[in-house]
């Protein structure tokens, strides 16, 4: 087996480790240096600090061991898509916010006038009734604002339902092989954090740019019709600020998203920390711990070194430009007004408009911002759905219950084979036990029969179809693969047992709890088989949990079991309580079981030992032990 | 001034490091005080670089009103760039001041996250395998990810509340002075604007926490279904869960469209408030101007002030609530961080001994010097019970069980509760067992006698909770960095475990995932246990290391471990034969007492309860 190691001189570091976490000119001290050496330096982290950032983003867009994700056209045309389905509240959502908007925009002009009406010779006249006009406008502004308002969270809350129900429709129809091949950890992930995110930019991002950005075209439009004179100058200096606005934009999202994986990094270095916390004590590991959590969170400080940078140089542009426009329109004011193109009122609603612009341009800066968070997180919601299929369900239907495997060989990365021409051919009924060292390909073989991959060349037929070409529900009448058994999902006793066949009835399921002993302690529960269980409601025991599990294979009924032992139920500490059960799922079905414990070898019909993706030793337990060959020296070890 | 990342060394304090100022834990506000002095510098500075930043908003009005008074009105070009001159410094002052107030409440804020995350990480360490025995392991890691945050929001809604308090009696002395009718109407109105929306205040949060609610229930929908998907796809039920998540979806909609209206009827009143305000103000004052009381200049100032007050009473509102969500979470911080070790140094400490026996006196239990003894038990508990024992650690099974049966809500209160209770009678439970002599000696001295951290040096427990941490394979195996190449390939192969090295790419480069997730159990079994080999301590004691492990690793990995520990006290809990045959010295454990020993042949043929232990591992396949 040495040769395994081929590799150790190779990848074995002797001083690479202990290394600074962070390149050295993140952490040097510039004490002393000169106001030039400073700037350079300051402009250097920061490009440091951007070049990370984009390195620990394109890291989180394609995790190495995790599922694709969308690009960002395919999140466009799906959101658009999602609009179009609701385009008339859409439309209302538009409609009323700018109404709202306009109303809002009504009262500087009306505000004006109040002005010019008092600053005109003579006495002001008709006070009152220009104030009970906006007293007017104020009310219709309020009304639309309400309206405007519900309308955004209907279809806000109802864009966020439809698309977070997409996504668990499509985790519900991921691959089979794929399901049981790749880690659940990405997938948790974005059913936490990125349907968190997207809710964010779907809830309130999306409403809130959109009436942001009506309110300041809606008010451009207003100040123009003010006065073009005492507009223009000011919105050139806004528009001036667009650059810097989209550099940030650009640069923004991809910094957050840098700084949420710091953070969740922090999480994770204690959460390690604290579960393992014997560990770490046994191993006199609590220095490395320490160091490791302030790694981690000086990692986290230069993320958001990089943000409060990028910040503050926006800041820096629309800090002014937003706030400079008044002082032009006071100077443009007073020069007008002196040459007669002006009056006190327009100055005074010009000014108003200028003050009142920058809130929802901040508001839309920040939305967007918001937006292109939500939208890598939408990305990758999106990419579970570009999973291809991994099989072709054809028509042909079994013709029996025998099942037949011809000359297997299977692959997970090229060129590397773990199965060598595998032959293989069960009876109907049989009790079988897969034997072999850990990496022999046993656990594969197991997988091709049960019907989760597909072999490389050579084939798995029950009843003469080819397993990949049974449609699944069909194949689960065939044949399952019993792992994880023990989760216990959120929901009724019915749920968690109907899984197999859904249309079962409560005499069904009554019938499958009798045959697994279970009857007794769910007819004790307070509802029964609508008492709700799983990770916050009623919690079993781990012995329920399995009578459960295996229930739910009774009501499945496929005449053939493929048992990993390493990760099944069917654990020998627990079985002696479980005898009864046990036996009832087994009797009447074929039963393929990956042993890693002899006494399951001993007492099969046959024992297959499996070596290095070949099979060695074919035979019942006594004939192996005859032949005196690998099985047989293992079980006198066993035994003796 | 201090910036961050914080240095925070206290608790435990490594090698080469003074310790840091202990937080004050004598109650949860005495927290929060420790907290906010230990940055008064920086919320201090931050306080009066606001000052400055809001300017643009406190004068900014009244030099509007006075470039319309004195430039505008009076045709008069220098007053009006004198005015506008100075409008244009103060607006870059402020924006100057802006980003430096934006970079000072970042510091301060994560001053106070990370410190606290790095007090919990140093307390974590500090208390070691007691931790779990004191606190639940979510409480712990909500004080370093969510309460650390509270503690920033609270230093930075300090500064800009007090800058805001400053720019607000500004404003009050302004207005009054240029008006008293209009200025007290403006510095009432305030209040009252911010007040308008207080009774509909209660209704929206208890909507918001109903939609919190039932989107994490959603939430857990959710990840219930991704950890159960290998049974969704493989036996069915997908559509059955796909509509339960749907519906609670819908559930969760309806809740957010609830607390929507609520939302909405708040902004809806507040224009409706502040535009009737202004409206009156705007009256009041055109009125003034009309008979002479008020200049232009001065009611387009008050426009500008009309609004601004809202501002600093928000924030004052904002700080209330801030400081109570502050001291919320200072008091669960507080219940990690006063927690201590129930050890104490022993004095005077003794020196563990070279060589010896390892002898347990409550079983009557002796692992003789360089042997390797096999412990065999028919209840696997009481052999990892003295497992612990031998290397003087807290037994798992004292624990107060976890909250199994604890249905509904109601008794969810009270089963918290008591459990509470029940940690802090095992506390006071650990102290006196460590004061006392532990029971257990080496080389005839009791192991309460010798430094803790000596003793784990000497004498190793892998227990079967042992745990792998993220990092490089060369990590996980040697940790301390303190192995030669050919040690650690030594340490693989004596574990089995060079199908891990296969497996992963990059070799010993190759990175393990949080905890080892991505391993087999199997896998995860053989690198904690190569981890153990390397090391290579005077004792070293496993409990049941190839549970995980099908026959054939198991029949490798014991003789490879019999070999490697050649001549070194060893210790294995188990009741696999293929690990017998290797023993130097087998125990046979039953009912708390060591009831037979000698080798595995002579036990086999010897002692009937011996032969029915390690047979019936056989039998229970009879199904």
């Amino acid at each position: 087996m040495s040769d395994l190691l081929s590799t150790s001189a190779a990848t074995w570091r002797d001083s690479a480790r202990d290394q600074p976490v962070l390149p050295i000119e993140l952490t040097a001290n510039q004490n002393g240096a000169s106001v030039r050496a400073r700037i350079k330096g300051l402009r250097d982290r920061h490009r440091l600090r951007r070049e990370r950032a984009e390195r620990v983003y394109a890291d989180s867009r394609n995790p190495a061991r995790g599922w694709p994700v969308a690009d960002e056209r395919a999140v466009v045309r799906f959101i658009a898509g999602k609009i179009r389905e609701r385009r008339w509240s859409f439309t209302a959502l538009v409609l009323l916010n700018a109404l709202a908007a306009a109303a809002a925009l009504a009262i500087p002009a009306l505000l004006g006038q109040l002005i010019d009406r008092v600053t005109a010779p003579g006495p002001a006249t008709g006070l009152g009734s220009l104030a009970l006009l906006i007293v007017a406008v104020v009310v219709a502004q309020a009304v639309f604002t309400f309206a405007g308002q519900l309308t955004s969270t209907l279809f806000g809350q109802n864009l966020l339902a439809s698309m977070r129900e997409y996504v668990v429709e499509t985790i519900l129809r991921l691959p089979l092989s794929r399901v049981e091949g790749a880690s659940t950890g990405d997938l948790v992930t974005r059913v936490t954090r990125d349907v968190g995110t997207m809710s964010r930019a779907v809830q309130t991002g999306l409403p809130m740019a959109v009436i942001a950005l009506l309110t300041v075209v809606l008010s451009v439009g207003a100040m123009l019709l003010n006065s073009v004179l005492l507009s223009l100058p000011s919105l050139l200096v806004i528009a001036g600020s667009v650059v810097q606005v989209r550099r940030y934009l650009r640069r923004a999202s991809i910094c957050y998203i840098a700084e949420g994986a710091s953070y969740s990094r922090i999480n994770t270095t204690l959460t390690e920390t604290v579960e393992g916390a014997r560990t770490v004590e046994a191993l006199g590991l609590a220095g490395r711990r320490v160091v490791a959590e302030q790694d981690d969170v000086a990692v986290s400080a230069q993320a958001e070194r990089y943000g409060v940078t990028l910040r503050n140089l926006l800041f820096a542009v629309i800090d002014v430009a937003f706030n400079v426009p008044t002082v032009i329109t006071v100077v443009v004011g007073a020069w007008g007004y002196w040459n007669g193109y002006l009056t006190l009122g327009q100055i005074t609603a010009a000014v108003l408009y200028v003050e009142s612009l920058s809130g929802p341009l901040d508001r839309l800066v920040a939305q967007v911002d918001r937006l292109q968070v939500g939208a890598a997180s939408t990305a990758r919601l999106l990419g579970i759905a570009t999973v291809p299929a991994d099989r072709e369900p054809g028509t042909a239907v079994p013709t029996g219950p025998e099942l037949v495997a011809e000359g297997l060989r299977f692959a997970y990365r090229p060129d590397h084979d773990v199965l060598h021409g595998v032959d293989f051919r069960p009876r109907v009924g049989e009790r079988i036990a897969i034997v072999g060292p850990s990496g022999s390909g046993k656990s594969t073989l197991g997988r091709l029969l049960a019907g989760i991959n597909g072999p490389r060349t050579g084939s798995v037929r029950i009843g003469g179809v080819e397993l990949l070409e049974l449609p699944l529900e069909q194949l689960r009448e065939e044949v399952a693969l019993v792992t994880q058994e023990h989760h216990v999902f959120v929901g009724s006793v019915r749920d968690n047992i109907v899984l197999g066949r859904e249309t079962a009835n409560d005499d069904a399921v009554w019938a499958a709890l009798d045959a697994v002993g279970s009857a007794d302690w769910v007819r004790r529960l307070p509802d029964q088989l609508d008492t709700r269980v799983g990770s916050g409601n009623l919690a079993l025991t781990p012995a329920q949990a399995q009578q459960v599990a295996m229930a739910r294979l009774v009501i499945a009924d496929p005449h053939t079991l493929v048992l990993d032992e390493a990760t099944s139920l069917i654990d020998p500490r627990t079985a002696r309580t479980l005898e009864g059960s046990v036996h009832a799922l087994l009797v009447g079905r074929t039963v393929i079981a990956i042993a890693h414990r002899l006494h399951t070898a001993h007492d099969a019909d046959r024992v297959v030992v499996v070596i290095d993706g070949r099979i060695v030793e074919l035979g019942s337990h006594d004939e192996l032990v005859a032949q005196d060959g690998e099985y047989a020296g293992l079980w006198r070890a066993w035994t003796s | 001034m201090r910036n961050f990342p914080p240095v925070v060394s206290v608790f435990h304090t490594l090698r080469g490091e003074t310790p840091t100022s202990a937080p004050d834990i004598r109650s949860p506000s005495r927290f929060l005080r420790w907290q906010m002095w230990q940055q008064a510098p920086v919320i201090a500075t931050a306080t009066l670089v606001g000052i400055l930043w809001q300017l643009p908003l406190t004068v900014g009005p009244w030099l509007v009103g006075r470039a319309v008074d004195q430039g505008m009105l009076a045709r008069s070009v220098g007053g009006t760039l004198q005015w506008a001159g100075l409008l244009l410094l103060v607006t870059i002052i402020g924006a100057v001041f802006g980003i430096a107030m934006h970079t000072l409440v970042v510091r301060s804020w994560l001053i106070a996250l990370y410190g606290t995350t790095l007090l919990v990480t140093r307390k974590a360490v500090q208390l070691g395998h007691v931790l779990p025995r004191r606190s639940p392991t979510g409480e712990v890691l909500s004080v370093a990810s969510s309460d650390s945050d509270e503690f920033g929001a609270l230093t930075e809604i300090t500064a800009r509340g007090l800058s805001q308090l400053v720019a607000y009696l500004t404003v009050a002395a302004i207005v009054l002075l240029t008006s008293p009718t209009l200025g007290l109407m403006v510095l009432a109105a305030a209040p009252v604007l911010v007040g308008a929306a207080l009774p509909m205040l209660r209704p929206l949060h208890s909507r918001q926490q109903a939609e919190r609610t039932r989107n994490s229930t959603l939430t857990s929908m959710a990840t219930d279904i991704v950890a159960g998907l290998r049974i969704l796809r493989g036996i069915g039920g997908e559509s059955t869960f796909g509509r339960n998540y749907a519906s609670q979806s819908q559930f969760t909609r309806q809740a957010g469209v609830a607390a929507g209206v609520w939302q909405a009827a708040i902004e809806a009143v507040g224009v409706l408030m502040s535009g009737c305000f202004l409206v009156v103000l705007m009256y009041a004052g055109t009125r003034a101007v009309d008979s002479g009381q008020l200049t232009v200049g001065e009611l387009v100032s008050f426009l500008g002030y009309g609004l601004f007050m809202v501002g600093p009473i928000r924030t004052f509102f904002e700080f209330a609530q801030k400081l109570t969500r502050a001291l919320v979470s200072a008091k669960k911080a507080v219940a990690v961080l006063e927690l201590t070790p129930p050890w104490r140094e022993p004095a005077p400490p003794v020196p563990l001994p070279d060589r010896g026996d390892l002898v347990d006196e409550s079983t009557g239990f002796v692992a003789r010097m360089g042997l390797l003894t096999v412990v065999v038990s028919s209840v696997p508990e009481s052999s990892a019970e003295l497992a612990d024992r031998l290397g003087r650690w807290f037994t798992v099974a004292e624990e107060p069980p976890p909250l199994l049966e604890s249905t509904g809500r109601r008794w969810g209160r009270q089963a918290r509760t008591e459990r509470r209770e029940q940690r802090l009678l095992m506390a006071v439970r650990d102290a006196a067992r460590a004061a006392e002599p532990w029971g257990v000696s080496y080389g005839g001295v009791d192991l309460g006698r010798v430094p803790l951290d000596e003793l784990r040096r000497v004498i190793l427990v892998s227990d079967t909770n042992s745990r792998l941490f993220a990092g490089t394979l060369q990590e996980a195996v040697d940790p301390h960095n303190a192995l030669t190449r050919e040690q650690a390939e030594e340490a693989l192969r004596t574990a089995a475990a060079e199908d891990v090295y296969d497996a992963l790419p990059g070799g010993w480069a190759g990175e393990l995932d949080e905890r080892g997730r991505g391993l087999s159990g199997g896998q995860r079994q053989r690198v904690v246990l190569a981890r153990a080999v390397s090391a290579d301590p005077r004792v070293l004691v496993l409990v049941e290391p190839t549970s995980a492990v099908d026959a054939h690793t198991e029949a490798r990995i014991a003789e490879r471990l019999a070999a490697h520990r050649q001549g070194k006290t060893t210790v294995v809990t188990t009741v696999s034969p293929l690990w017998l045959h290797h023993a130097d010295h087998v125990v046979l454990l039953s009912g708390g007492r060591v009831v037979a020993e000698g080798r595995h042949e002579e036990l086999l043929t010897g002692e009937p309860e011996y032969r029915d232990v390690v047979l019936r591992t056989m039998e229970v396949a009879h199904v």
